[in-house]
């Protein structure tokens, strides 16, 4: 594996809360490869959004240390996008699609060379002909791939995704999530991707890893040893995947699920 | 839709001012100075072509609007700081609050002690009152503006200034506007109040002078004029801020009608 462009060692977050500092995060260590997708699952209360805070530089760790490329963090680094659940709040309502997915790189560019790098960004999650909608005009799946889009447009080495597809239907949901292989086939970006659902973690997923107890720490990973391209029915049919699920199940329960 | 609501509304103003024209020149309302609408229609359209009505509406209109202006720019600016800043509004919070409900019209004397009769007694009278509306809206306005979107701006690292020019000032605008707009009509009501018991000059004089002038017909034409100065600058302002936030309300407008 090249190097690893996120590298976490005994990563550990205290917050102050209402009766007293509370424990989020305990010992957390993984390290991301380059062009790697690491699922990363937990039921509620187990950190996940306060890990991929920390990811993200929005959250600073109370103890152990997160390497980005071999530096030590010190807030958001460029080469690091994130794509928040709430599609609602994180997209500026009064912007049109292409001007919210212009909003991070038109500072750097301008003029033909901001319009392309927006149109490819668009053209990537099959929204070029929604560029002077605004976000309020489209449907939740759509809303969500221009977040998608706005982090892609700053052409990012690590992309966080924060349960990106939790507030989907079914249907839309299994898009989406093609479509997001997809993306990494085409831009080779490596993911890290929060989600309480199982399957999903593990069809998406070149490795997984648990986050389970309270506080939160990785108590289970495992590479996904499944064949690209996945397939939503194909795939979720193999024995493989339907091991790999039992043993993550298993894994929750033993571990006391919901800590 | 929308010029049925416009016929909806001339048709309930022409229901009204014909009702009063019944009245009184049946003459079920018989009062010495309340003459029927034809009667203050004809004295409006004498003023009309005299200069000195225009000058009245000129000077009236450029006191509130240059009030509006300044009260609206220093309350923006404050509250906006003020949104911003938590330790800023734990120390000045309880001083807006102590100065805000101080009525407007309470600072005729002090301004009239302070600058006489003129545009600048009229100006503090107005600004005094009209600041709250535009400060407290744009603050509110402010505050309210998902942590999310703070988020946003730093992961996308945009500087300090540009997250405050791309991000919390056009998400909290549609709430800074609604101060703009109280800000707007209490600045034509402390312009005529200034000039009723203050600065002898504007619309606000000119309908104390008829009065004493014994000129009901007159009278009521000014009021009359002040009541549509202040429908046409709600609509000019609401018209401006249409151009300004075009998405926006095309957004609250589809809201508005679902």
């Amino acid at each position: 594996m090249a190097e690893a462009v996120f590298d976490l060692q005994g990563v550990e977050l205290v917050l102050p809360a209402a009766d007293g500092p509370r424990r989020i995060l305990s010992n957390v260590g993984f390290s991301l490869g380059a062009g790697e997708i690491l699922t990363i699952v937990g039921a509620s209360g187990t950190g996940k959004t306060s890990l991929l805070r920390i990811l993200a530089g929005l959250a600073t760790p109370t103890g152990g240390t997160v390497r980005f490329r071999g530096q030590a963090m010190d807030g958001p680094q460029d080469g690091v996008a994130i794509v928040f659940q709430d599609y609602g709040n994180a997209l500026l309502q009064w912007r049109s699609v292409a001007r919210n997915v212009a909003l991070g790189v038109e500072r750097e560019l301008r003029g033909e060379a901001l319009a392309a790098r927006v149109t490819e960004a668009l053209r990537l999650v099959g929204l070029e002909r929604n560029a002077n909608d605004y976000p309020w005009q489209l449907s939740g799946g759509m809303q969500q791939r221009v977040q998608i889009a706005r982090a892609v447009a700053m052409r990012p080495a690590v992309l966080l995704m924060d349960e990106p597809f939790g507030a989907l239907d079914a249907m839309t949901k299994a898009t989406q999530q093609d479509e997001l292989l997809h993306l990494r086939q085409a831009t080779g970006v490596s993911v890290v991707f929060i989600t309480h659902d199982i399957e999903e973690a593990v069809y998406l997923g070149d490795r997984v890893a648990l986050l389970s107890g309270s506080p939160g720490s990785i108590t289970l990973s495992f590479d996904v040893d499944l064949p690209f391209p996945r397939d939503q029915v194909a795939t979720r049919e193999l024995p493989r995947f339907v091991a790999l699920r039992h043993d993550m199940h298993a894994a929750i329960r033993a571990t006391g699920g919901h800590g | 839709m929308k010029y049925r609501d416009l016929f909806a509304g001339v048709g309930g103003l022409l229901v009204f001012f014909g009702l009063w024209q019944g009245l009184v020149s049946s003459g079920l309302v018989q009062y010495e100075y309340v003459p029927a609408p034809s009667v203050i229609a004809r004295g409006l359209a004498g003023m009309a072509g005299g200069a000195e009505m225009w000058e009245e509406i000129g000077h009236t209109l450029m006191a509130a609007l240059l009030g509006w202006a300044i009260a609206c720019g220093a309350g923006t600016a404050i509250g906006v700081v003020l949104g911003l800043s938590p330790k800023t509004r734990r120390y000045t919070l309880a001083s807006v609050e102590m100065l805000r409900p101080l009525p407007g019209i309470a600072f005729v004397p002090v301004a009239l002690l302070l600058f006489g009769f003129s545009i600048q007694m009229e100006l503090l009278v107005i600004v005094a009152p009209v600041i709250w509306p535009a400060l407290v809206n744009s603050m509110g306005g402010v505050m309210a503006v998902s942590e999310r979107l703070t988020d946003v701006a730093r992961t996308l690292r945009l500087s300090a200034l540009s997250t405050i020019t791309t991000i919390l000032l056009p998400a909290a605008a549609p709430a800074i506007l609604i101060g703009a707009r109280l800000a707007l009509t209490l600045s034509l009501i402390m312009a005529v109040a200034a000039e009723m018991i203050g600065n002898p000059v504007g619309l606000g004089y000119a309908v104390v002078r008829e009065q004493q002038a014994m000129h009901p017909d007159r009278m009521f034409g000014y009021v009359l004029i002040m009541g549509a100065l202040g429908i046409l600058l709600d609509a000019g302002l609401r018209g401006i801020a249409r151009l300004l936030l075009p998405g926006e309300f095309r957004r609250l407008s589809i809201q508005g009608r679902a």
